[in-house]
């Protein structure tokens, strides 16, 4: 089977970003993604658009980023899996050079979530479940989601309100590394256990903010990609799966079923274990999203993720160490772009290009896990050097 | 914060959505009365909740209604307390996830309980409320 390498990544600042257009702020990330893939962009076969939408005012972003990008006439779409509409996009993009339809094609993440006041975007989030049944007579919130979550994880195993504010500290002490990143100051515990509830068990220091950002990525058939590039970052295993709208149809409420299905297939194709893995992002939208994934994940045993955070075994100089780009939670969560961010992270990571948050690479492979909702949609991707 | 200059559209867009309810109208009638109904496929057997009028098992398309009873166990919870813009009236609540006797769940608000005695566990009913319009909702209420 032949294979497919991220040879191009480009990424922008993330935060409020009232500087710039949804146009200007994917252009960003294009710009820097096509320079270092080192590709003239009319060679460039499919534009995948991963974009949640719905906060900014344009309707067919896909068509509007590449206009003003110059990409018009490529093959394009926007997709949306959620929050994981960038892995999404990632993986359409992989498919289409798979497939032998182009050499060349990029990923691209992009969302503008600050043109609209805060609580119309926590009620469009909110919205992402089943309306009738959750939304219209009930008001769901994303923090909501997730804390229904948070509490089940907290009855069953034993993981407390500490655990959860402990993923936060680590986020924003990466965060403070990443001169992109939306937060770029330490935190400590007390400050994290001490803000104010917005869904309980879950604090502000708890949730991803807001964010405005983009990311990119270029990919390149195998024969391609060796000529692009010295360090071509190989796509080795994509998993992805799905579950239902209903949270009240799920058996449980401790993990993500998925992402662990998702995970089975990435690690599958890949041919690799947990513990091959030197670096990963996980999906910590919340800080309960983090400590379930290391679980979904086959990091550690079910019901250990609180006891994985506490030794700081997903640190620098841990067992596997997650989200060194200080996560969605530091970084910032622009809904479409984040799959995408996470590939360009990884990416550096495997190049050693990661500068002060850079992970020891033993075995040259990384991890994205990406998910949309709350575990409605799941896509894990595993990268390697080689 | 905003110190860079902005283009504030004067163009708005009021989004309200008319859902069509005919094929599970046996279910609000009957929440009307107190009653939490569902759907049961004719062909393989398996109740849904939500209601729906196909099978999502065996996509059969033939049904009957079964009651579901009121009596529910919490699974879990949470206590919302930054509500989305529609809900700014509303104040605080909390929203369970519980267990029927069926082994169904569903999800609601939970009414009349004391924030502290919330738990895992704790034996719940299911209380039908008029949500105004003719369109009632259910919430659970402690037994
Ligand atoms: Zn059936």
């Amino acid at each position: 089977m032949s294979r497919v390498a991220v040879v191009g990544i480009g990424h922008s600042r993330f935060g409020k970003r009232t500087d710039v257009t949804l146009g200007e702020l994917a252009f960003e990330s294009i710009k820097q993604a096509v320079d270092d893939a080192g590709v003239d962009k009319g060679d460039i076969g499919n534009v995948v658009v991963g974009s949640a939408g719905g906060w900014y005012e344009e309707s067919l972003p896909a068509v509007v980023v590449n206009e003003y990008a110059g990409l018009s006439g490529a093959g394009t779409m926007r997709v949306e899996a959620a929050c994981a509409s960038g892995s999404a996009a990632v993986k359409a993009a992989y498919n289409s050079i798979m497939s032998g339809e182009t050499d060349v094609a990029m990923a691209v993440g992009v969302e503008k979530m600050t043109e609209v006041d805060t609580p119309t975007s926590v009620e469009l989030i909110g919205r992402a479940g089943s309306y009738v049944w959750e939304f219209e007579n009930y008001g769901m919130t994303f923090p909501a989601y997730y804390a229904l979550y948070a509490v089940a994880h907290m009855n069953k195993f034993g993981t407390t309100e500490e655990d959860l504010s402990r993923v936060s500290v680590k986020a924003h002490r990466y965060g403070a590394m990443n001169p992109l990143a939306q937060f770029q100051k330490e935190i400590t515990l007390e400050k994290a256990m001490g803000s104010p509830v917005v869904s309980w068990p879950l604090k502000l220091y708890d949730a991803c903010p807001l964010s405005d950002g983009s990311a990119a990525v270029v990919l390149a058939s195998e024969e391609l990609a060796k000529k692009l590039s010295d360090t071509p970052i190989w796509i080795k295993g994509v998993g992805y799966s799905s579950d239902t709208a209903n949270l009240s149809r799920r058996d449980d409420y401790v993990g993500l079923r998925a992402a662990v299905s998702a995970a089975a297939k990435a690690y599958a194709m890949a041919k690799v274990a947990p513990g091959d893995v030197d670096v990963a992002t996980a999906h910590d939208c919340f800080t309960i999203a983090e400590l379930m994934a290391y679980e979904d994940l086959g990091f550690c045993k079910k019901g250990e993720a609180a006891k994985m955070i506490r030794e700081g075994q997903t640190e620098i100089g841990g067992r596997i160490p997650v989200n060194l780009d200080g996560g969605l939670k530091a970084k910032g969560h622009p809904i479409g772009a984040t799959g995408v961010s996470m590939a360009v992270e990884i990416t550096k990571q495997l190049r050693g290009e990661a500068g002060k948050h850079q992970a020891p690479i033993r075995n040259g492979v990384g991890l994205v896990h990406n998910i949309g909702g709350t575990g409605h949609y799941a896509y894990v991707t595993v990268l390697s050097r080689d | 914060m905003d110190e860079n200059p902005q283009l504030h559209s004067r163009r708005t867009l009021n989004l309200r959505f008319d859902i069509p309810i005919s094929k599970t109208q046996e279910f609000w009638e009957a929440l009307k009365k107190g009653k939490l109904v569902s759907t049961k496929c004719m062909k393989c057997g398996n109740v849904s909740f939500p209601p729906q009028a196909d099978c999502p098992k065996c996509m059969g398309g033939e049904f009957e209604w079964v009651d579901l009873g009121t009596d529910a166990t919490l699974v879990t919870f949470t206590h919302v307390r930054v509500t989305p813009a529609s809900f700014a009236a509303n104040g605080p609540y909390t929203i369970a996830i519980a267990e029927l006797e069926s082994g169904l769940k569903a999800l609601a608000w939970l009414e009349g309980a004391e924030q502290q005695s919330v738990k895992p566990g704790m034996k719940l009913k299911v209380a039908a409320r008029d949500g105004g319009e003719g369109n009632p909702y259910y919430v659970f209420v402690p037994a």
